[in-house]
């Protein structure tokens, strides 16, 4: 017949309790773990606003070279067949001239006036960006021009040069006209 | 036979195996007192200061106010970081940091430009002579540095940061006179816009 194991006496079950308990931490090692909570919840905050500000500011820079003088037309490396845009903002829309001649209102043809008038007393850059894709268009010799010759009145402010930039650089779906800008020195 | 009244005491194997059996219950049963955070902070500190490094080194740290306004543009190019800035706000023109002139009102500068005491030979000039001395020492600076770097250093670049109702007479000045210290290409500066009209 098997023994029954003998159990533990009261002076080993005390000293398995006292040996199993969980060592408590000496006040000085208790003291070792540094908070940085609030630093964390400064930088979380620092990190938000400077994402949510930085989303605000996006710039571009917009190349170009320095203005032709007022004698200089076509420059030596343009060829001969070369549309030779050239857009002058006037105070009634813009004027638009190609090798051809003046480009007549309405962008159609040849023939003296403003290509393109005001529209409701405001520039019409739809119509522009439309008139420079249809000269580009014009003659397949054109296709690889990308130069452009701008010039405007003295008193024309600069948002309306950099939109009449963006007017003559691109269609609305991407395809590219003229990026590559010149300044002419106004009359 | 008796032991004199001390009770039987288990045998040491039985003992520690009940003290095994113990601690491994006492051990299951402690919490976590702290989370380490430690590897996130230095991830959110890394990024902190990479923000803070590019904002810093771009032109959107270019501030903008009543006085400086950046015109808006449909383009998407990445800005350019190479060249001297040059700043035209309403009222004054600076190099760098560095103040150059101050301008006259609009209208007068919409007809004569800066104006004829800060022109070489009148007011028909193009050429603004304050602004021509500092970009020549500019130039210098930046022809020395495009060497060192194995750079083009036959030209300069400039960075245009211009106010949006800056005249075109205005801008063509800083421009010529910009070409005349020996700076080949511009980068107009601009903000970028769904529909910049």
């Amino acid at each position: 017949m098997a023994q029954a194991p003998t159990p533990l006496s009261a002076a080993q079950r005390a000293k398995v309790r006292r040996l199993s308990e969980p060592q408590e931490l000496a006040p000085d090692e208790e003291g070792g773990e540094l908070n940085i909570v609030p630093f964390l919840d400064i930088i979380v905050n620092i990190l938000i606003f400077m994402l949510a500000t930085i989303a605000v500011t996006f710039t571009a820079t917009i190349d170009t070279t320095p203005p032709a003088s007022r004698s200089a037309g076509v420059r030596a490396k343009v060829k001969s067949e070369a549309l030779n845009l050239t857009v002058l903002i006037v105070n009634d829309g813009f004027s638009i001239k190609a090798s051809g001649g003046n480009v007549a209102p309405g962008c159609q043809g040849v023939g003296a006036g403003i290509a393109i008038p005001k529209k409701n007393g405001k520039y019409d850059y739809a119509a522009l960006n439309k008139c420079a894709a249809k000269l580009k268009g014009s003659n397949p010799d054109y296709a690889d021009e990308t130069q452009v010759y701008l010039s405007a009145n003295p008193g024309t402010d600069y948002q309306t040069i950099i939109s009449v930039i963006d007017a003559v650089r691109a269609t609305p779906k991407g395809t590219a006209l003229f990026d590559d800008v010149n300044f002419k020195v106004p009359r | 036979m008796t032991n004199g009244g001390v009770p039987p005491q288990a045998p040491p194997a039985r003992f520690k195996a009940e003290l095994r059996k113990a601690r491994r219950k006492n051990a299951g049963g402690q919490e976590v007192n702290f989370l380490n955070i430690t590897a996130m902070l230095d991830i959110m500190t890394i990024i902190l200061v990479f923000l803070l490094k590019t904002l810093g080194e771009s032109s959107a740290s270019i501030p903008q106010n009543k006085d400086m306004t950046l015109p808006k543009s449909v383009i998407q190019t990445q800005p350019a970081q190479e060249g001297v800035i040059v700043t035209v706000s309403k009222t004054q023109i600076l190099v760098g940091d560095n103040q150059m002139l101050q301008l006259p009102g609009r209208e007068s500068l919409a007809q004569t430009g800066v104006g004829a005491r800060y022109k070489r030979s009148g007011p028909n000039d193009l050429y603004i002579v304050p602004l021509g001395n500092a970009l020549q020492s500019a130039r210098k600076t930046d022809k020395l540095m495009r060497e060192a770097k194995g750079l083009d250093a036959s030209s300069s670049e400039a960075i245009i940061v211009a106010d949006q109702t800056t005249p075109y007479r205005l801008l063509i000045e800083v421009l010529f006179t910009l070409g005349q210290n020996e700076f080949g290409k511009y980068h107009l500066m601009v903000v970028q816009s769904k529909s910049a009209n």
